[in-house]
């Protein structure tokens, strides 16, 4: 059985084995483990859900084309996190290609005029933090989605979900501990004095 | 601050880059519910071929093994292909076509996906629909299928539908004039109406091969 990012449902060899014939349910287990992740890193480049889809769809061709070269055994999630950059990199420039308009026409949040995809590094922690917050509970990972991305406070979650202050915060306490614990790996480094 | 103090205050503990990275909706969105199904069929199919044109590459002319095993690759062809075609999802016994295209929700239907495969007969392009969750039309409402242009100026209509979770249309043209798939939603025209046309409310849409 291979190694495995922690949080990602681990997949036998013999998945892996029949993934690379192109058996149709090895191909379903390998996307039900890895295409939110695909994802992930595809929109962080493409800043576009349609494109980001195209780029998932390509990581996946891609990865069973070269899957003779996947050492069996290993994780493929550095494997798969390297091809779905490529790929979103590729569409990327792709559409750089296409016919645009004037560039002072462009509003200035248009992913158009972002030019520098993420690095692999980047890539790869946006990668593991994805797998850190899926690794949550359903509960603990609303309050943190609520949190973060909609940018509520605890008394507008609670009032969103529908539950007391106190559970919001005993929720949000135990997630961001859990995020702590799976991510303590992506702290900062400290400055020596 | 002792979070147990005020209502708002946040416990996080986390780097930096991780409270950003949680603020990016890359982070907690998923792909699209079509995608499996094209990822699936793109490699099932691929790798079927493969099977079919290692084969055939030995001169299996000059050796009845070799011949026996083509006639098995080739089985296993006719098999992958029936397999793809008989999935649960894929309807009723419906191939999902030639090519296949991921249909989008728009800001109408903004939840809502699926897949749509093309296949050119010598009478016209066959369009199969899977495109589940949404409302039935019935009555006077129903949903129109259109083939568009690029540029948009050019449509042709493929058939009027209740509903798109397992449809079929037909158009008499060729798809690459027409690479954009779209459904509105349609009310029947009156008899006082100037003819069925375009209500410009579409609620899924695709594209075959993208516009420039």
């Amino acid at each position: 059985m291979p190694d495995t990012s922690p949080g990602v449902e681990p997949l036998t060899d013999a998945v892996i084995e029949a993934f690379r014939r192109g058996d149709d349910a090895a191909v379903r287990a390998m996307y039900g483990a890895y295409s939110r992740l695909v994802f992930t890193v595809a929109h962080r480049v493409l800043g576009d859900r349609s494109l980001a889809d195209d780029a998932t769809q390509q990581t996946f061709v891609q990865a069973w084309r070269a899957a003779a070269t996947f050492e069996v055994g290993r994780d493929p999630a550095p494997w798969l996190a390297t091809i779905a950059r490529r790929a979103a990199i590729d569409i990327q420039r792709r559409e750089a290609r296409r016919p645009t308009s004037p560039l002072d026409s462009a509003p200035a949040d248009d992913s158009a005029l972002v030019t520098l995809p993420p690095s692999a590094d980047q890539t790869w922690d946006a990668w593991q933090v994805r797998v850190a917050i899926d690794a949550l509970g359903q509960a603990e990972r609303d309050v943190v989605r609520l949190q973060h991305l909609e940018g509520y406070t605890h008394s507008e979650i609670a009032e969103h979900l529908g539950v007391a202050v106190g559970t919001v915060k005993s929720r949000s306490f135990r997630a961001h501990r859990e995020l702590a614990n799976a991510l303590r790996h992506l702290r900062e480094p400290v400055d020596e004095p | 601050m002792d979070p147990t103090h005020d209502p708002d205050a946040f416990d996080t503990e986390l780097p930096h880059d991780v409270a950003v990275l949680l603020g990016d909706p890359s982070l907690w969105l998923e792909p699209s519910a079509a995608v499996e199904l094209l990822v699936v069929t793109s490699i099932v199919e691929e790798s079927a071929h493969q099977q079919v044109a290692v084969i055939t590459r030995r001169s299996w002319r000059r050796d009845p093994r070799l011949t026996a095993l083509l006639g098995a690759a080739a089985a296993a062809v006719v098999v992958a292909a029936v397999a793809v075609a008989l999935r649960p999802d894929a309807g009723a016994g419906e191939a999902i076509g030639d090519s296949t295209i991921a249909m989008t929700g728009t800001d109408l239907e903004p939840s809502v996906s699926g897949v749509a495969g093309i296949t050119r007969e010598a009478s016209g392009v066959r369009v199969y629909v899977q495109v589940p969750g949404l409302p039935r039309r019935d009555g006077d409402e129903f949903y129109q299928g259109w083939l568009r242009s690029c540029d948009g100026e050019r449509l042709a209509p493929i058939g009027s539908f209740h509903d798109l979770t397992d449809a079929i249309g037909w158009a008499g043209v060729d798809i690459d004039d027409f690479p954009i798939l779209s459904f509105t939603r349609e009310v029947v025209a009156g008899p006082q109406g100037t003819g069925q046309a375009s209500s410009g409310e579409a609620v899924v849409r695709g594209e075959l091969a993208r516009c420039p």
